[in-house]
């Protein structure tokens, strides 16, 4: 139970910080981007083509070699590209489609047409193997009562920095403060003197560093796949809508509580044998949380006017 | 010398394409007066203040800003100009404190700005630590009042400022609004309660159905018979 709960603690963090994400994006756009897996998925990816070894046996577009630069240069290299990949998305999807006043369902539609896109484009660059960055192997050590290796103790060291650093940002700073004036009502902001515009472009900019930060780090802990960003996207969802959609803080708790249940619910006697589906134990918390908190943990129900 | 700080010429706008609420409003508001603009439901009074803040695209006709054509300026760009705009729904953002309100209008990031308007609502500052959202109908809008004139506008757009209020509420908001203009804002005023705005008003316009009806001086208004049975009712 204890190992499960270190790699809960682990999965959590990485929920976590995508679901701030998320919940950052959609509570500034009202846009529910389903392509945030494939965002998620773009920083594991860029990651490992840039981190591996020419000689590795990794091939991107079935005849380039990975560029063999040093790993933490790669992590850099690959968040700052998720930031231009969500202004690219901003800059010339989103901001034309809000401009001629496309309803929400019409937009979720488009991010769904993006994030099948994107996944297969990935498949095409990356090819299906899974493929791992040029780390060495470590052993598992005790920290407090969690067992991890040194590595992912970082991960969560790093992760954990993260998720404070962006509520320091989004509490004290000006653009921060903005992000969340945009959140309650565009049009007052714009009203106040706010280039609305300018904010949403900084939003997508923040959420997809943010979310290519989470798939390096799934992609340190596990491996990186074309599809890798698809197959967390329901458990990032998940944790967003289990802390209340739209507030970070939730996001952050709900994604970490989603973490941990699905990671530990594979030690219970019940689920010996059927770890595949350790994801139906979060889920199914979520619905029952939802039954009784619609709003989330941390959503709030507030007078508009 | 009267100068017109705000100018709209056969203004026509509305929120649908092809379908206009105004069709061709004509408009002036002079240096530190207040204006009134009042009609029935759906004459096109806050369509009008949406149309010059820029949040709906102005169709036909031109709108000027002291003497420069400012027509379809975006809103957040005509706010840096020298125009304040409160909204008579939304006109607050809830889930800030007051002081991150007044922080968002406040473009020109001064502190003096802040105790100007803190002078005028003592109470922004008493509660300036708590979340917006707490607060009753007529504190909202002395809030909004209060994040409109942060940035000091030349100019201040009210639209319906004492709807929904108690009477206490409103009497606060009549008497701000003679505050505030007396320190050289110019205001226009969109407002149900005809009667109250244009006895604090210099000048006044009747729009109907998205035409100018009538205009004059405010007591003139308040004092013709005919517009006072069809527009403001017999008291």
């Amino acid at each position: 139970m204890l190992d499960q709960l270190g790699n809960g603690l682990l999965l959590g963090i990485i929920i976590s910080v995508a679901s701030v994400a998320l919940s950052l994006l959609y509570g500034v756009t009202r846009i529910v981007n389903f392509a945030h897996g494939e965002i998620i998925a773009l920083g594991a990816i860029m990651a490992s083509f840039f981190s591996n070894l020419p000689t590795s046996r990794y091939i991107f577009l079935e005849n380039t070699s990975p560029l063999g630069l040093s790993f933490e240069i790669s992590l850099f290299l690959s968040i700052l590209i998720c930031g231009l990949f969500g202004a690219v998305l901003e800059l010339f999807v989103f901001r034309p489609l809000r401009r001629n006043e496309f309803g929400n369902i019409a937009v979720l539609v488009i991010t769904i047409g993006i994030s099948i896109f994107l996944r297969h484009l990935y498949l095409i660059f990356a090819s299906s193997k899974p493929q791992n960055y040029p780390l060495d192997l470590q052993r598992r050590e005790q920290y407090f009562i969690f067992d991890l290796t040194p590595r992912n103790a970082k991960i969560i060291v790093y992760g954990i920095l993260i998720m404070v650093l962006f509520g320091l940002f989004i509490s004290l700073t000006k653009i921060g403060k903005q992000m969340r004036a945009v959140r309650d009502s565009t049009e007052l902001a714009n009203i106040s003197g706010i280039n609305s515009d300018r904010i949403i472009l900084y939003t997508w900019i923040l959420s997809s560093m943010l979310a290519g930060t989470a798939g390096i780090f799934q992609g340190m802990i596990n491996d990186v796949r074309w599809n890798m960003g698809f197959l967390i996207l329901l458990l990032v969802f998940a944790g967003t809508v289990l802390g209340g959609i739209g507030t970070s803080f939730g996001a952050m708790i709900g994604g970490f509580v989603i973490g941990i249940v699905v990671q530990v619910s594979v030690a219970l006697p019940f689920m010996e044998g059927h770890t595949e589906a350790k994801n139906a134990i979060a889920l199914a918390i979520m619905i029952l949380i939802l039954l009784v908190r619609p709003q989330g943990i941390f959503g709030k129900k507030e007078r508009i006017s | 010398m009267i100068k017109p700080v705000l100018e709209c010429i056969g203004v026509a706008a509305g929120y649908v394409k092809g379908l206009n609420i105004l069709n061709g409003v004509d408009l002036v508001l002079n240096s530190g007066e207040v204006v009134s603009i009042i009609g029935p439901n759906g004459a096109g009074k806050s369509t009008l203040l949406k149309a010059i803040a820029g949040i709906i695209k102005i169709n036909a006709g031109r709108f000027y800003l002291n003497g420069l054509d400012k027509t379809n300026t975006p809103t957040y760009k005509i706010i840096h100009e020298g125009l304040g705009y409160v909204p008579q729904v939304n006109n607050i953002f809830p889930s800030l404190s007051l002081e991150e309100n007044l922080e968002m209008g406040n473009q020109k990031n001064t502190n003096e700005n802040f105790s100007d308007v803190y002078n005028l609502f003592p109470l922004l500052k008493e509660r300036s630590k708590e979340k917006a959202g707490n607060l009753s109908g007529g504190q909202r809008q002395m809030l909004a009042l209060g994040r409109a004139l942060i940035s000091k506008p030349d100019i201040l757009l009210l639209d319906e400022p004492s709807a929904g209020l108690s009477p206490n509420a409103v009497d606060e908001v009549f008497k701000s609004i003679v505050e505030i203009n007396k320190t050289g804002v110019s205001i226009l005023i969109v407002e149900q309660n005809a009667r109250r705005s244009l006895e604090i008003s210099n000048r006044g316009y009747v729009l109907d159905q998205g035409r100018n009806a009538y205009s004059g001086l405010g007591k003139d208004i308040l004092n013709d018979e005919k517009i006072v049975e069809l527009y403001l009712g017999k008291m």
